[in-house]
């Protein structure tokens, strides 16, 4: 009999020899995977536009100003994109953990455990990657059009003149160096590799079964003190900035550093807000969905915070957006529709960004659902209706999900108030002599948008949990009542 | 396929027939397939009122279908069902749902309880479903809990207890309603012998005590001796040559 390290094959075929929901789990990560690999090359596409390329039809590709905007709006896309593929590492996990605790019962150690999952997704990782590529390239030849449109040229002094001549829809004429190609391809599969590997930090794998060490209490002090702090920063960094010269560079990585702090008071602060909810309704209601979904609640925060994540985070930019844009719009001449147009366009961005947050909540309300199929099943026989269990899902999902999309747009509309002020200077007159006039002018709170943007996001995040209860009917089955725990 | 089969009973053929002798629950020649395998071919059964009939029978002999049909879980493909003269066969889900809510206790060979709630929560749920409010109904579940030994546990979750405690716990939930018929599917399956004995005496005390009627599915023979009767259920059909009444 040999020991000793297990063969890489053998970890392959472990780790790719799983059943229905690995499969499912693997595809997700491929597609997860894929378009991530997909938007940082068109992201890389933009960064490589040189002199020599366009010209575009688009001002937000045409100009060189204008190109950072659109690689951060394609950078803030993978982010739910990154969360989607954190997420897909829970899709299937008790079958999983179920294999994973066989193959440790077969004489596997913890870490080779780990290497098997670690495998599984790095595989489907890799192949999302190289379909990503292979998307671009395609997409790259499909999308080269031209068409008869204006564009502006920069003269040798610096001047300004607007042209018309054939123009590109797309930097379709653009090539990305090879050697990015393969980083962008590496970075995507090492970093789920990384992720999934991470993911399993609390899972103490034994033959007979797998622990899931999940923190019960969330941190409502600290989640208040980072969320506190990270919003008043951006306010006072704002005020600061505006009213003393400041390095860019301290105040970028400042900006960043007290937004990043401020997710994550949210993202904590909505697990406690879940778990006080849960501890003030449920020993007192009489209603059988709110006192599942509060003991819920109270018994895995996390659950639901985890999912809102990406929305949270896409409603915090969102509010900083509108905010910015009140301020740009408010000091130009309204019938200048340059900056109206280009903040629409990052609206549809950050309206796809929302969609995909969402999909995020599909993901982790239909696991919650399969994980519990075997109780929800035995509840369904004893006659509790289903509509009462979907309630409970939606409950479950909502609640924090509400408080914490409030609190983040507010947030990013103080924060974009405080950089750009509360007030502008727009030309009242011109004068050829250089007598121009200018008046102060109130920048107004976009409401309106604000509204839409949170109910938005609201109604999107309610839509996706209501297409997961899908599976609450396949869960509750009679013939789940003695399917594995 | 047997459709005809006589209907095993424990009450004694001819004479007058009064209510107290009426089936509370009967199945005539029911029939149920998993896609293209048949787990029932004609299987007829009648539980009159406070008896209780243990049904057993090899694994996969149709035992726990012919329970979930019997229950209203499942909707038998053809033959009847009937709860005290209703169709329960023909009902619609949410009827079907109601009936199980308010005549039906149902308890599963893992206690199936909800593992966030309390397990005077869990009692109660059922009644809290039926619209009873909070205070009342968890009242109603502390009283069933003493019943079943296990009030001290009121406040504990399903993990904070013994197998046998959330076995006990279920029955419990499966009883606060006050049914006519209590399905226990396996009870005792997860339980070592001296908690399961523990179980079944509670379950069957307490069904005499409420004239409650109870079927039970097992394979065990210590269970099945519990029931008045036992009927045995193979390849999807009673097996007349070993029901309670001989054949």
């Amino acid at each position: 009999m040999s020991s000793g390290t297990p063969r890489h094959s053998v970890l392959l075929r472990l780790a790719l020899s799983g059943g229905r929901s690995d499969r499912l789990r693997i595809a997700l990560t491929a597609v997860g995977s894929a378009a991530t690999t997909l938007l940082l090359l068109t992201a890389a596409s933009v960064v490589c536009i040189s002199t020599g390329d366009g010209p575009y039809r688009l001002a937000v590709l045409d100009q060189p100003g204008l190109r950072p905007g659109v690689i951060i709006a394609l950078l803030l896309l993978t982010a739910p994109l990154a969360i989607f593929m954190g997420l897909c590492t829970r899709v299937g996990a008790p079958a999983r953990d179920r294999r994973l605790a066989m193959f440790r019962m077969a004489g596997a150690t913890p870490a080779e455990v780990t290497r098997i999952a670690a495998l599984e997704t790095g595989l489907a990782a890799l192949l999302g990657s190289l379909f990503g590529v292979a998307a671009f390239a395609v997409g790259r030849l499909l999308l080269d059009r031209t068409t008869m449109g204006t564009f502006m040229v920069i003269a040798a002094d610096g001047s300004k003149r607007s042209d018309i001549g054939i123009v590109r829809l797309l930097p379709t004429d653009v090539d990305v160096p090879f050697p990015v190609i393969v980083a962008v391809a590496a970075l995507v599969t090492i970093g789920a590799t990384v992720a999934s590997a991470v993911a399993l930090r609390r899972v103490r794998i034994s033959a007979f079964g797998m622990t899931r060490s999940v923190p019960t209490n969330p941190p409502t002090k600290t989640a208040a003190l980072l969320f506190v702090v990270g919003s008043g920063g951006l306010v006072g960094l704002g005020v600061v900035s505006r009213s003393s010269a400041s390095s860019l560079p301290v105040l970028v990585g400042l900006s960043f550093a007290l937004f990043a702090m401020c997710v994550v008071g949210l993202l904590m602060g909505s697990a406690s807000l879940s778990a006080s909810v849960g501890r003030l309704v449920a020993p007192r209601v009489s209603r059988p969905d709110l006192l599942i979904a509060g003991r819920r609640m109270i018994d895995a925060p996390y659950t639901a915070s985890r999912a809102a994540a990406s929305v949270v985070l896409a409603v915090l930019v969102g509010g900083a957006v509108l905010g910015t844009r009140a301020n740009f719009l408010a000091s130009q001449d309204p019938s200048d529709t340059f900056y109206a147009d280009t903040f629409d366009l990052l609206s549809i961005v950050l309206g796809a960004a929302i969609v995909l947050s969402a999909a995020n909540l599909v993901i982790t309300t239909s696991e919650a659902i399969v994980e519990r199929r075997r109780t929800l099943a035995a509840l369904v026989a004893g006659g509790t209706p289903r509509a009462v269990l979907a309630r409970a899902a939606i409950m479950e999902s909502l609640v924090p999900l509400v408080p914490s999309v409030a609190l983040a747009s507010a947030a990013g509309l103080l924060a974009a108030r405080s950089f750009f002020g509360t007030t502008v200077e727009r030309l009242a007159s011109f004068d050829v002599d250089g007598g121009n006039e200018f008046a102060t002018v109130d920048v107004p709170v976009p409401w309106t948008q604000l509204v839409v943007l949170g109910g938005g996001a609201i109604a999107i995040s309610v839509l996706a949990t209501t297409i997961s209860l899908v599976f609450l009917r396949a869960s509750t089955r009679p013939s789940e009542i003695r399917a594995a725990a | 396929m047997n459709r005809h089969a006589p209907i095993p009973s424990l009450h004694p053929a001819g004479g007058a027939t009064s209510d107290a002798d009426r089936p509370v629950l009967s199945a005539r020649s029911i029939v149920y397939s998993y896609g293209n395998t048949p787990a029932l071919r004609g299987v007829s059964v009648q539980v009159g009122a406070g008896e209780i009939v243990a049904i057993t029978g090899p694994s996969g002999s149709g035992k726990s279908t012919l329970m979930l049909c019997l229950a209203g879980v499942l909707q038998p493909d053809a033959g009847d069902v009937e709860f005290r003269g209703r169709l329960v066969s023909d009902a619609s889900e949410s009827e079907r749902s109601a009936l199980r809510r308010s005549d039906f206790g149902i308890l599963f060979q893992f206690g199936q309880l909800v593992p966030e709630l309390t397990a005077a929560e869990n009692v109660a749920l059922p009644l809290l479903l039926s619209g009873v409010k909070r205070k009342a109904a968890i009242t109603a579940a502390t009283t069933w809990l003493d019943r079943f030994g296990v009030a001290d546990h009121a406040a504990s979750r399903p993990t904070e207890m013994s197998g046998g405690q959330v076995q006990r716990a279920a029955a419990a939930r499966a009883m606060v309603t006050e049914p006519s018929v209590l399905f226990a599917d396996e009870p005792t399956g997860a339980l070592d012998a001296l908690a399961g004995e523990q179980v079944m005496s509670q379950i069957v005390r307490v069904a005499r005590e409420s004239a409650t009627s109870v079927v039970i599915i097992t394979h065990d023979a210590t269970v099945a001796a519990y029931g008045d009767r036992e009927v045995v259920v193979r390849d999807g059909m009673i097996d007349h040559a070993r029901d309670g009444i001989g054949s």
